[in-house]
């Protein structure tokens, strides 16, 4: 296990985080919510994190996507795993067509659907990880 | 005039070059840009180029019609005001150019005054007419996004109780007992169910399914039933339902949309499985007969009454006689009707109360010469020995 991890969840349904957290929190990972993208961006730039868990439909669009795009454009932030974790796959379709991510558009590394099933949330984040420990590896 | 950011843009077409002087002379100082000419076939360029609000048009010139040049214009642009000038006492080719689509007409001679205001509506008819545009399209982009905007607002509370029940679940783990646990897994499964309804209903009230007729192409069908076939085991498999497949002979291609056939199947299918006993078949046989594919999806279940079978693909209907066992939103049968439709095909259904049902589907096969079906009868019938 990852123990230790540090975890930011950004979404602004504070039930539907608390539902995330303690399963994440029961896997010994540290987790930080933000519950506005202003606060979810001010936190990556302050503190460091080992992943971040993303909500699409937050204030008045998906702004979730600009989050995911600013993290991208960010020397310090680019290599960050991110899990998109959104209720709206469908209608999320045509940002990502005929696949789960859509490279030109936004470049995350998973996307899950609300509800997510525990299991599969915890396998998600320690591929995440895993694979953002190898790539750190590779390069250093 | 009230002064705007882009300023209105005028053309005049007469041949009398004295008409086009006077004109731009009454418009100098007003906040119109004005182009003019005396020939019809620059006029059309000039109307490509020069995207103009409002156009006025003497309907009697030499070489092309001044009743051409109105037509054209509206081709090019639906929105362009136009206005026609006709000499004194033409009265009834004014008529008839504003059956054609002109705004108005102006007979020779008129008052600059009289210019004037004509121009002024005209531009104003043009505003107004370029803001209904807009109005519609913010409509249905509203639409469009209405299924959007209440899918996030019904399903978030929902995925917020789900989240938590999922992580209720887990804590507490080994210390529930038989009842509490099947309790909690009862309630996970009833979210999960309002979850699947409001997908499924925010599907039938957003898509347009004769907009799936954009993507047709040949089709082969087997692959298509092995497909749906593959979504829908895992639930045969819980039941203990075995799906077999038989195919008579090569079948020629349908013409179709991929992604919507299969889900037709599916619901088919899955319904079929649904509403079958524990430890039965369900049988899919397809073959070709007469220019179209069958396909006919049978299980031995616990069949449709005549009642019933009326029902059957009338939105949100839901069968009496699983409804004790198994749960469904009764839109599945609804969405593959409309998508079979829309192939030009039909469904039927055959059912023995208590010895089970028999879904036919029939979908005419591509032919290539026209690219279009060869029969495009879409017919719902229906035939049932209830007991």
């Amino acid at each position: 296990m990852d123990q230790s991890k540090k975890l930011l969840i950004i979404d602004d349904d504070p039930d539907f985080v608390e539902g995330i957290k303690s399963i994440l929190d029961a896997a010994d990972y540290i987790v930080d919510v933000a519950y506005n993208p202003k606060d979810g961006l001010k936190a990556l730039q302050t503190y460091h994190y080992d992943m971040l868990l993303l909500d699409i439909m937050m204030g008045r669009g998906a702004e979730g996507i600009m989050i995911a795009r600013k993290l991208r454009k960010d020397p310090k932030l680019v290599e960050m795993p991110v899990l998109i974790i959104t209720g709206i796959r469908e209608q999320m379709a045509f940002l990502f067509p005929g696949e789960a991510v859509h490279p030109r558009f936004v470049a995350v590394d998973e996307l899950v659907e609300k509800p997510v099933d525990p299991n599969l949330l915890l396998e998600k984040v320690s591929t995440l990880l895993q694979r953002a420990e190898e790539r750190k590896a590779k390069i250093g | 005039m009230e002064k705007m950011e882009n300023q209105p843009r005028i053309i005049i077409i007469d041949d009398e070059e004295v008409v086009l002087d006077s004109c731009t002379e009454i418009l100098a100082g007003s906040n119109y840009e004005v182009e003019v000419t005396q020939e019809g076939k620059l006029c059309l360029d000039l109307v490509q180029k020069y995207h103009p609000d409002l156009v006025f048009i003497d309907l009697k010139m030499p070489g092309i019609s001044g009743m051409q040049v109105l037509e054209e214009i509206h081709t090019i642009d639906s929105t362009i005001v136009t206005v026609v000038i006709t000499g004194f006492a033409t009265v009834n080719s004014a008529v008839e150019a504003m059956k054609k689509g002109a705004y108005d007409f102006l007979p020779k001679p008129f008052t600059p005054d009289e210019f004037r205001i004509i121009t002024r509506r005209g531009i104003e008819r043009r505003k107004l007419m370029l803001e209904t545009i807009a109005l519609r399209r913010e409509k249905e982009m509203l639409r469009e996004n209405f299924s959007a905007i209440v899918s996030h607002e019904l399903k978030s509370p929902l995925n917020a109780i789900q989240q938590n029940l999922f992580a209720l679940d887990r804590e507490l783990g080994e210390s529930l007992n038989d009842t509490q646990r099947a309790r909690l897994e009862r309630m996970k499964v009833r979210i999960d169910d309002l979850i699947k309804l409001i997908t499924s209903w925010l599907r039938v009230l957003s898509v347009d399914i004769s907009k799936i007729r954009d993507s047709f192409k040949p089709l082969d069908v087997p692959p298509l039933i092995t497909k749906a076939v593959e979504t829908v085991e895992p639930h045969a498999i819980r039941k203990d339902i075995q799906i077999v497949t038989t195919i008579d002979g090569s079948l020629s291609p349908i013409e179709g949309e991929e992604i919507s056939f299969v889900e037709a199947l599916i619901n088919i299918i899955d319904n079929a499985v649904k509403y079958s006993y524990v430890s039965s078949t369900v049988n899919i046989h397809a073959w070709e007969k007469s220019g179209s594919i069958e396909i006919a999806i049978s299980d031995t279940g616990v069949g449709i009454s005549k009642d019933e079978i009326a029902h059957l693909f009338s939105d949100f209907y839901r069968g009496k006689s699983g409804q004790m066992t198994e749960s469904s939103h009764g839109l599945g049968l609804t969405i593959s009707r409309r998508i079979i439709d829309a192939h030009s095909g039909s469904i039927s259904v055959d059912s023995e109360s208590g010895k089970g049902t028999t879904f036919s589907i029939r979908i005419p096969i591509y032919s290539p010469q026209n690219g279009k079906q060869t029969a495009s009868e879409s017919e719902l019938t229906i035939s049932s020995q209830s007991n």
